[in-house]
């Protein structure tokens, strides 16, 4: 018997087409499930979809002609980025081809966004691939991950970020911090931060916040225009998208919502009990444990992640239009709303959670936490006890980035959801 | 004239070789097992014997393999599929270079094998008790799909977009995936591409576990499948070898342990 080797004429993929495959068929199974799975979509979601297939199926760099700055966390002011003409970019990662690179870079029991951020960065295959990264010392995955990620190549400077929030002694700190980070970029870009210039950013910056907070004001209502999914999908575009268009695409939405809303177009079902979304930020394409609430026929009406609400929540509230006070407002604005876990006390968040609880009239809410994201591990105790006191039922669950971990994770959700309609049907009677 | 017949009696084809006593193979035959595996392995025996034009009586030793290896009762020896596999692996391929690792996916069941430098298996991982990665799983997704089997690898080809992927890894669920896929009008091209990368990617889990050693080896029927193959070296990253009849590997071995157990014998 001899040897055929039917496969002869093709070529096998390179590392890097096999990462864009993999990457792709992940993203187009999220993107077709937006599509396709739920009833009544959007006319104005189209334009994201198209994005992310864009930008995750088929590679297409969106920034050609700025300094694209990479931001690995929340805590760096895209309007100091946006007034040295530059471009920020987030790179906090939610793919599993990436987190399954990074695993062979760190521990494997670290957190999967960690992961995925640095095995993204390590294959060295990004779209809008940044000139320089600005990484705060944040939790101790993501800052011992900058110095990792200088290993590669890149320009990484570390932004010192204080653990507590409180004190002066912090908030002086993080000034200084700032300052340091807004002339160490000017310097790279050869720009000046200037009255004017930065008084513009605040005010695109502030006018996106401002969309944000519409947005989520309709999802206030009964009847609700738009799925917790989409949501995710549109404050995701945010962390890459050219400002301009997302403001454009943004607007839209929000008129096909206020129509919505007037017609009393409701995404759910009748008692589809209203989840407000918690703990580590679901990052397109990770969008499992949304899409399993969802799916199973409870909504999201509101988050507390870094990803959505935290990122567009809180305004820089400006005394003096000087630039220097200008820098102090943004650093007080990014520290002292800040609500993430790693700070050493941090009531605010939970007191967030209470307040969209009650303001988006939900019914529960689900706190997820990634496995190895230590600090939302660590602070779930005291949210759950919060939660326990106000008398809101509360679901804790702890998952990754792999896909093949959804069968347990259902049953819990549905089990969860289905508690809270037997809850809301008594209620009704 | 001795010959010597393997009878590998799968789930879903009876294989049978006829080698000689240098090992040369001089035929082959595969039917299909249907519902009496022990009736059709006689016929298929007796078929393939007026076909090469030998007569029975010479054929002097009888190695069964494969799943149903004990319902052949005539056999002088029966042996188990993964050493049989091992041993026709390397004798098809000793013209070209050595074979670290088998990859065979059958009718109900895959495997991988790893091998030493003698040929010995060191090291084996079959898949659970699930028709997922197997040939039957391709089997139901042609079925779906309204293709031919014979044809999903030229389908393969032909996908223009993002393959679509299974996530289920059951071959039930996988079902109503694929179903739901075309009720919303996706490509069957980009719907088998996504299958057959959906079935490389648990192969090449299950390669993992015993380590991925470079001689790859891969047989079994779905092994047929042009498109399958090439998903599957993409997700090893390397070229993987395709014997000329990926199918009779594992009976071809047992006809040369039948050689080696008759030679020691005597």
């Amino acid at each position: 018997m001899s040897y055929i080797n039917r496969s002869e004429n093709h070529k096998i993929e390179t590392p890097v087409e096999k990462q864009n495959r993999h990457k792709a068929m992940e993203a187009i199974k999220v993107i077709n499930t937006l599509k396709e799975e739920f009833k009544s979509p959007l006319k104005s979601m189209e334009y994201f979809y198209r994005l992310f297939e864009d930008v995750y199926c088929h590679q297409k760099s969106l920034h050609t002609d700025k300094v694209k700055v990479g931001t690995m966390c929340i805590q760096i002011p895209s309007e100091i980025i946006y007034a040295l003409d530059g471009v920020p970019i987030r790179l906090c990662n939610g793919f599993y081809t990436d987190d399954e690179i990074g695993s062979d870079l760190m521990p494997s029991k670290s957190c999967p966004l960690v992961k995925a951020s640095v095995g993204h960065l390590s294959s060295q295959n990004l779209s809008d691939k940044p000139h320089m990264i600005y990484s705060p010392t944040t939790c101790d995955q993501k800052t011992k991950a900058g110095a990792t990620i200088e290993s590669f190549g890149y320009d990484v400077v570390d932004v010192d970020f204080p653990r507590t929030k409180e004190s002066e002694i912090s908030r002086e700190f993080f000034r200084r911090s700032i300052r340091s980070f807004a002339s160490d970029l000017s310097k790279k870009t050869g720009k000046k931060l200037t009255k004017k210039n930065l008084k513009a950013s605040i005010g695109k910056i502030g006018y996106a916040q401002s969309l944000y907070h519409r947005l989520s004001d309709l999802r206030k209502n009964k009847n609700l225009p738009i799925l917790g999914v989409d949501m995710f999908l549109v404050t995701n575009a945010f962390f890459f998208d050219k400002i301009n268009n997302w403001i454009e695409a943004t607007e839209m939405l929000l008129q096909e919502l206020e129509t919505r809303v007037q017609q009393n177009v409701h995404v759910g079902g009748k008692i589809s009990p209203r989840i407000v979304y918690t703990g580590s930020p679901p990052i397109f394409p990770n969008y499992k444990i949304p899409l399993l609430i969802e799916e199973s026929d409870a909504v999201i009406v509101a988050d507390e992640t870094c990803s959505s609400n935290r990122m567009f929540n809180d305004r820089v509230a400006v005394d003096e239009w000087f630039v220097n006070d200008m820098l102090d407002s943004m650093a007080d604005k990014y520290l002292k709303a800040c609500t993430c876990p790693i700070f050493s006390k941090n009531d605010d968040r939970i007191r967030r959670i209470i307040e969209l609880v009650r303001s988006h009239n939900a019914d529960g809410v689900v706190y997820q936490a990634f496995a190895g994201c230590t600090v939302y591990e660590l602070e779930q105790r005291s949210v759950l006890e919060a939660m326990e006191k106000e008398g809101i039922s509360i679901l804790y669950l702890e998952s990754d980035y792999s896909p093949s971990q959804s069968g347990q994770l259902s049953t819990r959700v549905e089990a969860f959801i289905e508690s809270l309609k037997m809850k809301k049907r008594k209620k009704g009677k | 004239m001795k010959y010597f017949a393997g009878i590998d009696i799968g789930s879903t084809a009876i294989k049978i070789s006829i080698a000689d006593e240098n090992k040369n193979l001089l035929g082959h035959k595969i039917t299909a097992s249907g519902s009496m595996f022990y009736k059709y392995a006689h016929e298929t025996l007796d078929a393939l014997v007026s076909e090469i034009g030998i007569n029975k009586e010479d054929i002097i030793y009888t190695v069964a393999t494969g799943y149903g290896r004990k319902i052949f009762k005539e056999a002088d020896e029966n042996i188990s599929e993964i050493t049989a596999n091992a041993v026709g692996a390397r004798a098809a391929a000793r013209d070209h270079g050595e074979i670290k690792t088998i990859i065979n996916i059958g009718g109900q069941d895959s495997k991988a094998i790893s091998l030493d430098e003698e040929g010995n298996v060191t090291n084996f991982a079959m898949n659970d008790r699930c028709a997922a990665g197997t040939g039957k799983f391709l089997d139901a997704c042609a079925m779906n799909l309204e293709i031919r089997v014979e044809d999903l690898g030229e389908k393969h080809f032909a996908s223009t977009g993002t393959p679509l992927s299974i996530n289920s890894t059951c071959a039930v669920f996988a079902e109503s995936e694929i179903i739901g896929l075309l009720g919303n009008s996706h490509s069957v091209e980009d719907i088998v591409c996504g299958v057959h990368y959906s079935i490389a990617k648990r192969i090449v889990k299950l390669v993992k576990r015993v380590g991925i050693k470079e001689g790859i080896y891969f047989d079994g029927g779905p092994a047929l499948n042009i498109g399958l193959v090439s998903a599957i070296e993409n997700e090893l990253s390397c070229k993987i070898f395709i014997p000329q009849y990926p199918q009779i590997t594992t009976s071809y071995g047992a006809a040369i342990i039948g050689v080696d157990s008759y030679t020691y014998e005597n």
